[in-house]
């Protein structure tokens, strides 16, 4: 209960203290950001499975780059671009619904990493755990570089296509009537997804990177109707489960990532179980008041 | 779920024009909470540094983090009588290979004078947090690396260098040297510290002597090693085993066992009539408890691989330590 009864110390001396955990505050807002403009894009038209799939799809990617040497950021990119591309195939050629294709090569892409990794004989294990779980306790400065670009990306792309998302959400035919492109538009947005993901190596890993991408927006989402309203509750929620999370691992000694990412979906069932306690509040309420308008009007009548 | 979930929200969003008035109540005081967040997250950003002069953190001794328990232990016997206090991030019992800092051993890694790692990537997870607090200025001693080391010993990947080097005595007693020098570097009074490894040096030569005699009761024909994971290479250089192959033919514990190589495996063990395969307590077993079960009459014997015992027990110390393994190896072969 030290959080309650000493909060100075608990809350904010971590991080008055430590260069690295103002460091690490940092790489996970910029994260949170950019999972949250994306994700909320994400959680609206449904593409959870295909943003779960891309996150461990990069995988073979990583690996890849790793050995021949290439910065791991562009295999990344590559996997999921090839994953991407393989869904499109199977959508095109195949009567098949989309989260199969998705579910065989999600599952394809994650056995050719492990199969990669175990040809490789020298201890680089350790580092693909880092792309697995995160390594918010190892960022240096390029890193954080890196976060911040990809926020920059994040932002600029949801400025530029805000209105072929917005459309393309809630009527794909519509989109296309009023020339704004869907297909350029979905392609936008993996890119956009694609980014997020491979941005957030370094602060929770490509295991829990989805937590901050679906469970602050749904959140939000459950709050707020607005889009850019849900973006900003988002990026609220994403940096104080950010912070708890770090300050969680930092007293506890439990692993940062999890430790972020979990706070961050005990967060999402807080807002969920607020959400669902007003609506039953409000529904009851509507519902006495109508009993009491229909009582008068029978006294009346 | 969470489809259905966000399908969901599409709905009640399209739909929803419901209640507007507490939305907003609602939207209020939640934006409100998040900027809330936003400005104590600032707040905390923004008070850089000028703590760090009000809250000196220096304890009566410097202290000194070691990334595991046996260089932990070397290294108190290096800095002897008290002169440092050594921290240890791999708690006992942990697996130096697998182990992941949390932040608040970030924390300890930076307010150390030193940090005495192993190296040669054996602390695979903990890398990129040593080399993050190195690049902020605490300086790093990676004392594997300044030794003649031994390649592993799968066949095909002679390129790796085998971080295990603690088997050997006699490799330990030559970081000595280097560690002392670390830690004047660092402010420790040279002539105490040359005492110490002077005094530790010549313990370390005697626990050769005596590993060696417990080796000797083996015949030369028995002295064939089977591990879990490749650890045991510079304990069989040093006393004359051979290494017939291991379960996960690696030298981290991270990597995978492969069903041709096990079976190889199985048939050298069969022809050798190896009576023991060596497992660490730090890491599963399951597949060389599975190898045994096959090739039968073969005892799984644990070991104490990438760390010492409880306090209190023999394998607290380095020295006991790598007396207790020797014996176990000695009394699983015979």
């Amino acid at each position: 209960m030290e959080f309650l009864t000493d909060p100075w110390s608990w809350w904010i001396e971590p991080f008055s203290r430590n260069e690295f955990m103002r460091d690490a505050l940092l790489a996970g807002i910029l994260t949170v950001v950019t999972t949250s403009l994306v994700g909320t894009w994400v959680v609206l038209r449904g593409m959870s499975f295909l943003g779960d799939a891309l996150a461990h799809g990069v995988l073979p990617g990583i690996a890849i780059a790793f050995i021949i040497g290439v910065d791991t950021s562009i295999g990344a990119l590559a996997a999921a671009a090839a994953m991407i591309g393989g869904i499109t195939v199977i959508r095109r050629h195949s009567p098949l619904p989309d989260d199969t294709s998705i579910g065989v090569l999600f599952v394809g892409f994650l056995a050719l990493a492990v199969v990669i990794m175990s040809t490789q004989r020298a201890s680089y294990t350790g580092d693909l755990n880092r792309f697995l779980f995160g390594s918010i306790t190892g960022l240096d400065s390029s890193d954080l570089t890196r976060q911040a670009i990809a926020a920059a990306i994040a932002i600029a792309g949801v400025v530029v296509f805000y209105r072929a998302f917005l459309v393309m959400t809630f009527d794909e035919s519509l989109a296309r009537m009023l020339g704004l492109r869907p297909g350029l538009a979905q392609a936008a947005l993996l890119f956009l997804l694609a980014i997020s993901i491979v941005a957030s190596f370094e602060s929770v890993g490509n295991l829990l990177v989805f937590a901050f991408l679906i469970a602050p927006p749904a959140a939000a989402s459950l709050i707020v109707k607005r889009v850019p309203m849900i973006m900003v509750v988002a990026i609220g929620f994403g940096t104080f489960a950010t912070f708890v999370g770090l300050l969680v691992s930092y007293h506890h000694r439990s692993a940062a990532g999890a430790s972020m990412a979990l706070s961050s979906v005990i967060l999402f069932f807080i807002v969920l179980a607020l959400s669902v306690f007003r609506r039953s509040w409000a529904d009851r309420r509507s519902r006495s008041k109508l009993k009491q308008l229909a009582q008068a009007d029978s006294s009346a009548g | 779920m969470l489809l259905t979930v966000a399908r969901c929200q599409m709905r009640s969003i399209l739909s929803s024009v419901v209640d507007v008035t507490i939305q907003r109540r609602w939207q209020r005081t939640v934006s409100g909470a998040a900027a809330l967040a936003i400005v104590l997250a600032s707040t905390a950003c923004g008070s850089t540094g000028q703590d760090d002069s009000t809250t000196p953190t220096t304890p009566t001794t410097p202290t000194i983090v070691a990334s595991m328990s046996i260089w932990a232990d070397i290294t108190r016997n290096v800095a002897c009588d008290g002169l440092a206090n050594v921290e240890t991030i791999v708690p006992l019992g942990g697996d130096p290979h697998s182990f992941d800092a949390s932040l608040r051993d970030r924390e300890t890694m930076e307010n150390a004078e030193l940090i005495v790692a192993n190296g040669l990537l054996l602390e695979e997870s903990l890398n990129d947090t040593i080399e993050a607090v190195e690049s902020a200025g605490t300086p790093v001693i990676r004392v594997a690396e300044g030794l003649e080391t031994l390649g592993t010993s799968t066949k095909e990947n002679q390129t790796g260098n085998d971080p295990h080097v603690w088997f050997d005595p006699i490799r330990v007693a030559a970081t000595l040297p280097a560690i002392a020098g670390a830690l004047a570097d660092v402010g420790f009074d040279r002539a105490a510290l040359d005492d110490c490894v002077d005094a530790y040096t010549a313990e370390l030569i005697d626990l050769d002597e005596e590993v060696a005699a417990i080796v000797a009761e083996l015949p030369a024909d028995r002295r064939v090693l089977v591990t879990n994971h490749d650890s045991l290479g510079y304990f069989a250089d040093r006393y004359d085993f051979e290494i017939l192959g291991s379960v996960i033919p690696s030298s981290s514990t991270l990597a995978e066992t492969n069903p041709a190589e096990l079976e190889e495996l199985a048939e050298s063990i069969e022809m050798t009539g190896v009576g023991a395969i060596f497992v660490e307590t730090q890491h599963s077993s399951s597949n060389a408890q599975a190898l045994a079960d096959r090739v039968g009459d073969v005892e799984v014997v644990t070991l104490l691989t990438g760390t010492l015992d409880e306090p209190g027990t023999e394998g607290s110390t380095y020295l006991g330590w790598l007396l207790q393994n020797a014996q176990r190896i000695v009394d699983g072969l015979s």
